[in-house]
């Protein structure tokens, strides 16, 4: 018999105690897997704002809060088309809260005939040919039961559903493509985009094209990636700064609750931890037992936890209301990230617990049972 | 294999001002089977725990084949090695089988798995336990718990077995088959045995018999100090 197979004949012995501490720990490995799930699915939905092709850049304005509060003047295109490997480049203004009915919709300003709006599918309709018209994602369309004809109300401004498109892309599905001057009207941002996004020639390499787009735009910030424009605003880099804090408090509170019940459990035991270093366990052995013992229930609620935290990541975000724009990633890194601060839950839990167990005296402790 | 020899010299051991042993000497030879009586608090257990390596003496010393027990710096692996201690409450693991609460001691030795359970299951069947092994302590009589607890003791093929008054919570039958135990142990493994127990006569069955009284020796320590078996 082995000594994990030992541990899980205790465990089961004491099926209570194994159980709270297991749901202690499921409960904290449940939090950080819906967070990160609902952090990641901010982030892809972020990402997803710029759907940027193989041979293509966005240029945002450095040091943004994020991808949509960046500001560029149009006045840039000009100089962008002017510089070497670039085959075309075309203005995008991104509206956020400006449909009263659907306010986590993106309604997206576009020239008409750019290799943008040229990407949309129309399912039915055409492309918008003046200021008062809106092409509509057929995601949106069915949540407001909007058809061809009707109107859309996007910032008091009532235009004219003229094509319905799917794209693929969540965010796109679920907004709206005006022409770019009624966006820049709607903004009050005239002259201004939020983000240019950039065609390469065939003949020059992406790195390449980013280091002279850098040199010769000073104060921008070139996205080779979608995931990229995610973290490259401030606000990107807190939500993963916000994810490590998560996993750091869970890791300390998590850490001395099982810490606790350990204890606990160690001191409950003492004569059997006084019994088998009377009959030769080494110190480190029998803190060794203590380690397995808080590991195995470790994972055990971390087990518990990655199936709470894919559940809970649902509630959160219809908690939230913003289902209609954040889906909840969970990846393979997320369950793995759960599963190691289970782990490590265990090791830290343990150490301390560990600790006493292998230190305590045959001797003091039979003579007081 | 041959017994420990066990030399206790000037051996005292207080707590604060609380004197428990008070200058016990005796010598054991390899393969003696001595009792260690006395009435309760005459420092029975303190004896055994201090030849142990439990704890360590306050004055004196004690040599278990010129190994000085109170000067170990790793005295798990002495225990492990030369001791076999059968507790008076028995002490086995509640959640573990009998077989498993035999196999501890060879755990802690790192022996195969394989053999393990082989001598766990071959020592319980000595004991008359072969049908046992699987079952829980809690499903066995005291007297069974004493006999496990002894194949504990033995499992690892000490040569020294130190025993806390095992026949303590038995009836006298029982009793009786724990003294057998211990002492085929003695005669057929070579093993030197020391039994302390508050019953003067069960030590009949024994080579000789260490009494002590208030922490002393209540004879001389090294002649036949009371009768016994081979007195």
């Amino acid at each position: 018999m082995s000594t994990l197979s030992q541990t899980w004949i205790t465990l089961r012995g004491r099926p209570g105690r194994t159980f709270l501490t297991a749901l202690g720990t499921a409960l904290g490995i449940a939090t950080i897997v819906a967070l990160l799930a609902v952090v990641g699915g901010v982030q892809h939905s972020s990402a997803q704002l710029v759907n940027l092709g193989p041979s293509e850049l966005g240029l945002f304005q450095a040091g943004a809060a994020d991808p949509t509060t960046s500001i560029l003047s149009t006045a840039l295109i000009a100089k962008l088309d002017r510089t070497p490997g670039i085959a075309t480049a075309t203005p995008l203004v991104l509206l956020v809260n400006q449909l009263p009915k659907s306010p986590g919709a993106i309604v997206f300003g576009a020239g008409a005939h750019n290799f943008v709006t040229d990407g949309l599918v129309l399912g039915s309709g055409r492309l918008y040919r003046s200021p008062g018209e809106v092409v509509v994602g057929d995601t949106l369309a069915a949540e407001l039961h909007v058809r061809l004809g009707q109107t859309l109300t996007v910032a008091h401004r009532r235009l004219q559903v003229v094509g319905i498109y799917h794209n693929g892309i969540g965010y796109q599905d679920s907004g709206a493509f005006v022409p770019l001057a009624t966006a820049q009207a709607v903004s009050g941002r005239q002259g201004e985009a939020t983000t240019i996004v950039i065609k390469l020639d065939a003949t020059i390499k992406q790195t390449t094209a980013e280091r002279i787009i850098a040199k010769r735009f000073p104060g921008t910030l070139v996205i080779s990636d979608a995931q990229q424009a995610a973290r490259a605003g401030i606000n990107g880099q807190l939500i993963d700064q916000f994810g490590i804090v998560i996993v750091v408090l869970a890791l300390v509170l998590g850490g001395i609750g099982v810490a606790n019940t350990m204890l606990m459990a160690v001191i409950e035991r003492r004569s059997e931890f006084a019994v088998l270093s009377a009959i030769g366990f080494s110190g480190p052995q029998i803190a060794g037992r203590v380690l397995v013992e808080s590991i195995l229930t470790t994972i055990l609620g971390a087990a518990m936890g990655l199936l709470l935290g894919i559940i809970g990541a649902h509630f959160l975000v219809e908690a939230l209301d913003a289902q209609a724009f954040v889906s909840p990633q969970v990846t393979a890194w997320d369950l793995g990230r759960g599963l190691l601060v289970g782990v490590l839950l265990g090791v830290l839990g343990g150490l301390c617990p560990a600790w006493r167990a292998a230190h305590l005296s045959p001797a003091h402790v039979l003579a007081q049972h | 294999m041959v017994g420990a020899r066990v030399i206790v010299e000037h051996v005292s051991r207080a707590y604060g001002p609380a004197v428990v042993l008070d200058d016990v000497s005796f010598t054991l030879a390899p393969g003696e089977m001595a009792a260690l009586t006395g009435p309760s608090g005459s420092g029975k257990t303190t004896l055994l725990q201090l030849i142990s390596s439990f704890d360590r003496p306050t004055k004196g010393r004690i040599l278990v084949d010129d190994i000085s027990v109170g000067e170990l710096s790793h005295p798990a692996q002495f225990r492990r090695s030369t001791v076999g201690f059968v507790f008076q409450m028995h002490y086995l693991l509640p959640a573990l089988s009998a077989a498993e609460n035999v196999e501890l001691p060879l755990i802690a030795a790192r022996v195969p798995r394989r053999e393990r359970a082989q001598r766990a299951l071959a020592l319980l069947a000595d004991v008359g336990l072969a049908g046992r092994a699987r079952d829980r302590p809690s499903d066995l009589s005291g007297g069974e718990r004493a006999r496990v607890a002894i194949a504990r003791a033995l499992v690892a093929r000490p040569r020294l077995i130190l025993a806390d008054e095992p026949t303590g919570s038995l009836d006298t039958a029982a009793a009786l088959n724990v003294w057998e135990l211990l002492s085929s142990a003695c005669r057929n493994a070579g093993a030197t045995v020391i039994v302390a127990s508050h019953d003067a006569t069960l030590a009949e069955h024994t080579d000789r018999t260490l009494r002590l009284v208030d922490g002393r020796l209540a004879q001389a320590p090294n002649g036949p100090l009371s009768s016994g078996r081979s007195a």
